[in-house]
């Protein structure tokens, strides 16, 4: 039905695909698997004529076309539901719902009620009444806001659905919903592409699968195990993936929190010990982000106490975060918009936060500053050169997080705070990623991890509190600490405080 | 069960507070002309005294509306004083008492407008240059070309054409602002007007459905070239002649009738109406600072002042807005 | 020019690494200024010798000092329109202030720096506190500074207003050392001082951080609010001193004065390769900038052009300049 051939498309010096291809059967549901960087957004994108393939070709029912615009892509009927939202966020619902078929009357004009009118029935249609059609975006839901991105694409019925990562912030419940659309999608003789990271999600939905690797495919299958999967996608093994969990010894208490609230935390209590790391779990959205931003005085907080080695200190930006005694130090999940300065130096982007301190009277010290980055950048093994005069936006996604680890190991930071940081970055360089979050806890710091894939936060932690509605419903500890009990604690209806 | 629905006006309260709050800014200078007028003149506005503040407020009026589509989308335009530089420059040279030659130069000084707004558009599309750096460029060509038309302030502008386009004794010019008005939410309705606000709110998602990001940017600034021009013979049919910089003032207070118009300078949000209303009020505020015996030096000091202030009050609006809507989200959440 | 250590290390030099895009505007853009002088010096010889020279060097002074702030504003994505008039303004306070003889003058330094300190003040603080674009902003603050000027001074009708300012000033400024103007000398030490302050400084470092990616650097511990506040603090401080120049240069204050400033301020940066949207650029671009556009006039002038032509070539030559370098990588 459709099918693509040896696309290739690089990004300066990255290449996205090399010569990836894979065809689609009609009234199939594809998955397309590998991992971050593998080539299957960028592969989506070309299919739908958002990029354009430095080579290749791609044919649909056996022609070949050219698809220059996503306009073209709808004409030919491709539906794309991309990673990144494309929901305009101060229209309405119904006029995001039916841009490219708003209601006309006479002499063409819009009918404004008749378009509310219009919206409700397709939304009612799909079986989501939760969503209004006269709101804007800006205040729905990311979860919500993704249902009306997927309806958006229903709606204009195409033959075929191209689904990237659509689950990666829904619910249960919601989730279920999907793959009922999807399904019936397949009844009516339409075939999806369909990719996602919860391994569980394409075994439960997918009739046949490709596994990408390095921007191609490297093998399409009806069945396919996990552990046979991972190996594909990575060359290693699913056991050898995680580090040994590190025991925590010391009973030196670094952090502890005290019934913190804020607009959305409603009384977070915790502590921290030298050389623990904590996880924090729970389903999307429940105040984990807000928690991580107002420990580090991103977010102002209403009430309630930060201990910080002993003593109370009030964090009200990030830069009293830093320098409060022992330094509590925040990595953002998206390093590209909230933590790293692209353009600049890798020195640059090292020294920021404490640059002062290499300089007299306001004047950096070159020499002084030089020497911590050559020492870090050897320490860390970030490629790139002793200097760190390049600029951080041409390193590699893994030596980029490096960069940004190593940014508060030279701030003196004995309290981290990583919040989804293996977002975005291949199964190899997360296996390099938990290997350093193990060994910064063997040496004598605090973490607090949160990731988005509740294996990880499963197997790295000592300790996982699960949060609901900006509270932490249940401490889970030692044995306790499996994946299963932290999505059981997270849906379950009646909190225990 | 049926999809929620809240009821219109808690719509409009929330998505349209700062126009609601540019329709209570005209309705307060309104009061506060009135009052001043009568406190000097110790008799109410005269028929007269309205119908020359209406002409007055013309340019404006047009040119701010223009503005106020280039910012919708997420953009601006500097080059609007210049535009309104040239085309009243080229309307008191070229333009005879007779109708043809009203008609013809009518139709050439929008068609230069409209040509400009294309020069500013391509360049800033197809040539991806930055608006701020491309409409300062094209201001200071257009303000050498309108020297070189007019070296000296003078021209002449037919008496004729001064009565229909700037009558200070009917109100002709309220016809006008209906005009801008009414092509304002015919706009709103037809598909590019639609797909001006979702440029504004997120080109990449635009372009992604489906919408050439380019044409509709370029016709912003099409439309607001146009609207310049017409701001142009407005200017020259007032003063019955031309001045190659007359209209370098309107581009402060063309900013300032977008700004207490309501409309974001992050784009996708407000309406030309907000505008045409801030225009009143920019317009306004001049006859108030002048029937209050404000020095006339000090204009520009409360203009100032003005704008800054209504920026301030438009963001604590539309803040409070949103909190009430979050508020209530939430409270929904809960109940759910 | 921006970064030289970077360079010197041992492992670490890489041709294609230090030849940054930003210097290599910065080197076109002195290439065009040679390329004109020598241009100019063919069209016209007279462009060349000494004391036309120093000439050039002290008109490009004058937009070099208000290309400072337009510059550091730049590197932080925002704009500067209010140095129009607190331009006006300083030259009109230098003159009114230090109308009283040499006595009056370190007071009247102290007022003028002052005022275009305490404008700069407010526009930071509108912008960074209270989120305000900067556009609206500073025309407010242009606004509210022309009002006041003119106002305060009757339309420049007070008793001292057309008075020169105190003879020391005029000359220390327009007097030569070596046959180099004063302000011209002024201007030299300001150059190695904004440099030092962008390459060199801890300041600098976190106005190109606050600039990329305010977000980014506010999580790295950056005060960009405090770093928005000094930069426009600064804008306004060196508009001053244009305007201090400028009265000096003239013998008095005019009103207008100001008036051609923003338009070259802006072309200034933009030719130096300095880019609207923020974290790119540096100050010694700029000064190509202003030697362009000073050179270009001259040529101009040279050719019995009349004004309005340079008004036009302005605007032309700042397109053809951003046409060839200052493109955005790829719009929708």
């Amino acid at each position: 039905m459709l099918e693509a051939v040896d696309i290739a498309k690089s990004f300066g010096e990255v290449q996205a695909l090399a010569g990836a291809s894979f065809s689609l059967a009609p009234g199939e549901v594809h998955g397309l698997v590998g991992e971050n960087g593998a080539g299957k957004s960028t592969l989506i994108k070309v299919l739908s004529g958002v990029l354009r393939p430095d080579r290749g070709q791609v044919f649909l029912n056996g022609r070949r076309v050219v698809v220059p615009s996503p306009a073209v892509a709808r004409r030919l009927g491709l539906g794309t539901v991309f990673q990144e939202l494309t929901l305009l966020r101060w229209m309405t619902v119904a006029e995001n719902l039916l841009l490219d078929d708003l209601p006309r009357g006479r002499g063409g004009l819009v009918q404004r009620r008749k378009l509310a009118d219009r919206a409700a029935a397709v939304l009612s249609s799909y079986g989501v009444e939760s969503i209004d059609p006269l709101e804007v975006p800006d205040r729905l839901s990311l979860a919500d806001q993704q249902i009306l991105e997927i309806v958006r694409t229903l709606r204009r019925q195409p033959s075929i659905l191209l689904l990237d990562e659509p689950t990666a912030s829904l619910s249960a419940g919601q989730v279920d919903w999907l793959f009922a659309q999807v399904r019936r999608f397949r009844t009516e003789g339409g075939s999806v592409v369909f990719t996602s990271h919860r391994w569980k999600e394409v075994e439960e939905l997918v009739d046949r699968l490709t596994v990408f690797r390095n921007g191609r495919d490297v093998a399409t299958r009806e069945r396919l195990d996990e552990s046979e999967a991972v190996v594909l996608m990575t060359g290693r093994r699913l056991g050898e993936m995680y580090p040994p969990v590190p025991t925590a010894t010391s009973e030196d208490v670094l952090l502890e929190v005290r019934e913190v609230r804020s607009n959305v935390l409603d009384g977070v209590s915790f502590s921290v010990r030298r050389g623990e790391i904590l996880g924090i779990g729970g389903l999307a959205g429940q105040g984990q982000r807000e928690l991580f931003l107002t420990l580090f005085g991103a977010r102002r907080a209403k009430g309630g106490e930060i201990v910080v080695g002993g003593q109370r200190r009030r964090i009200r930006r990030p830069k009293d975060a830093i320098r409060s005694g022992l330094g509590i130090a925040l990595v953002p999940e998206d390093r590209k918009q909230e933590g790293l300065l692209l353009p600049l130096s890798v020195r640059d982007n090292l020294t920021l936060p404490v640059v002062g301190r290499f300089a007299i009277a306001g004047l950096i010290r070159r020499a002084e500053e030089r020497r911590h980055v050559g020492e870090l950048i050897a320490r860390l093994q970030v490629k790139t050169t002793r200097s760190g005069s390049q600029a951080v936006e041409t390193l590699s996604g893994g030596n980029q997080q490096k960069v940004l680890i190593g940014r508060w190991l030279l701030a003196g930071a004995q309290v981290l705070l990583l919040y989804d940081i293996t977002r975005g970055v291949d199964l190899g360089t997360k296996h390099d990623l938990y290997k350093l979050v193990a060994e910064l806890a063997e040496a004598g710091h605090a973490i607090v991890f949160y990731s988005s894939d509740t294996d990880e936060t499963a197997h790295l932690c000592q300790r996982v509190l699960v949060m609901r509605e900006g509270r932490v419903v249940r401490e889970l500890a030692g044995a306790q600490v499996e994946p299963e009990a932290i999505v059981a604690a997270s849906v379950m209806e009646t909190a225990e405080v | 069960m049926s999809v929620v629905r809240r009821s219109r006006w808690s719509y409009l309260s929330l998505q349209q507070a700062p126009l609601l709050l540019a329709f209570v800014m005209l309705g307060i200078t309104v009061a506060a002309y009135v009052l001043f007028f009568d406190l000097r003149l110790h008799h109410l506005p005269t028929a007269f005294a309205w119908d020359s503040t209406i002409s007055n407020a013309l340019p404006l009026v047009f040119v701010a509306a223009g503005q106020g589509i280039v910012v919708l989308t997420r953009s601006l335009d500097l080059s609007v004083g210049g535009i309104m530089d040239l085309t009243n420059s080229l309307a008191a040279t070229h333009m005879h008492s007779s109708v043809p030659s009203m008609l013809l130069w009518s139709l050439i000084v929008l068609a230069v407008g409209g040509a400009t707004g294309l020069v500013n558009g391509l360049l800033v599309t197809v040539g991806r240059l930055q608006p701020i750096v491309v409409t300062i460029a094209t201001m200071s060509i257009l303000q050498g070309l309108a020297a070189w038309v007019l070296p000296q302030p003078g021209g002449n502008i037919p008496a004729s054409y001064t009565n229909i386009l700037a009558n200070s004794n009917s109100p002709l010019g309220l016809v006008f602002i209906g005009v801008v008005a009414v092509f304002w939410l015919l706009l709103r309705r037809f598909r590019l007007g639609i797909a001006l606000y979702a440029v504004g709110n997120d080109a990449e998602a635009a372009n992604a459905l489906g919408i050439n990001v380019r044409r509709i940017r370029t016709s912003a600034f099409v439309l607001s070239g146009i609207m310049s021009a017409a701001a142009g013979l407005f200017l020259a049919a007032g003063s019955s002649g031309g001045d190659a910089t007359g209209g370098d003032s309107y581009l402060l207070a063309s900013f300032a009738a977008v700004v207490l118009g309501g409309v974001s300078f992050f784009g996708g949000r407000g309406s030309v109406i907000g505008v045409v209303c801030g225009a009143g009020v920019v317009t306004l505020l001049v006859s108030v600072l002048f029937y209050a015996n404000v020095n006339s030096f000090y204009e520009s000091f409360y203009q100032g002042i003005f704008l800054i202030g209504a920026v301030l009050l438009g963001m604590v609006v539309t803040s409070l807005a949103q909190r009430r809507a979050r508020g209530s989200l939430r409270r929904s959440r809960r109940r759910w | 020019m921006a970064d030289s250590a970077a360079g010197t290390s041992p492992v670490g030099w890489d041709w294609t690494k230090w030849w940054t895009t930003q210097r290599r505007n910065i080197a076109y853009s002195f290439g065009t200024v040679v390329l004109l002088v020598i241009i100019g010096g063919i069209l016209k010889p007279g462009i060349l010798s000494g004391s036309s020279l120093s000439v050039l060097a002290e008109l490009a002074s004058f937009v070099g000092f208000v290309g400072v702030g337009q510059t550091l504003v730049f590197l932080l994505g925002g704009i500067d329109f209010s140095v129009v008039w607190v331009l006006n303004a300083g030259a009109i306070l230098i003159a009114v202030e230090s109308a009283a003889g040499n006595g009056s003058l370190p007071g009247a330094l102290a007022i003028t720096l002052g005022m275009g300190l305490a404008v700069g003040l407010a526009n930071g603080i509108g912008v960074a506190y209270f989120s305000i674009p900067a556009i609206v902003m500073t025309l407010g603050a242009n606004g509210i500074v022309e009002g006041l000027s003119l106002g305060l001074s009757g339309g420049l009708t007070c008793n001292t207003c057309k008075d020169p300012p105190a003879p020391a000033l005029l000359t220390g400024l327009n007097g030569k050392l070596a046959g180099v103007p004063g302000d011209v000398l002024v201007w030299v030490g300001v150059i190695l001082l904004v440099s030092l302050l962008l390459s060199g400084s801890t300041f600098g470092r976190r106005i190109y951080a606050t600039g990329v990616n305010p977000a980014a650097s506010y999580l790295a511990g950056v005060g960009i609010r405090g770093v928005t506040v000094a930069v426009y603090a600064l804008s306004g401080l060196f508009a001053a001193v244009a305007g201090i120049m400028l009265a000096a240069n003239s013998g008095g204050a005019s009103l207008g004065l100001g008036n051609p400033y923003l338009l070259e301020s802006i072309a200034a940066a933009v030719i130096g390769g300095v880019s609207v949207l923020g974290g790119r650029g540096h100050y010694v671009g700029t000064v190509a900038g202003c030697l362009t556009l000073v050179v270009l006039v001259a040529i101009l002038n040279a050719e019995l052009i009349p004004d309005y032509v340079r008004s036009i070539v302005y605007g032309a030559v700042i397109i053809v300049i951003v046409l060839l370098y200052g493109r955005e990588k790829q719009v929708a």
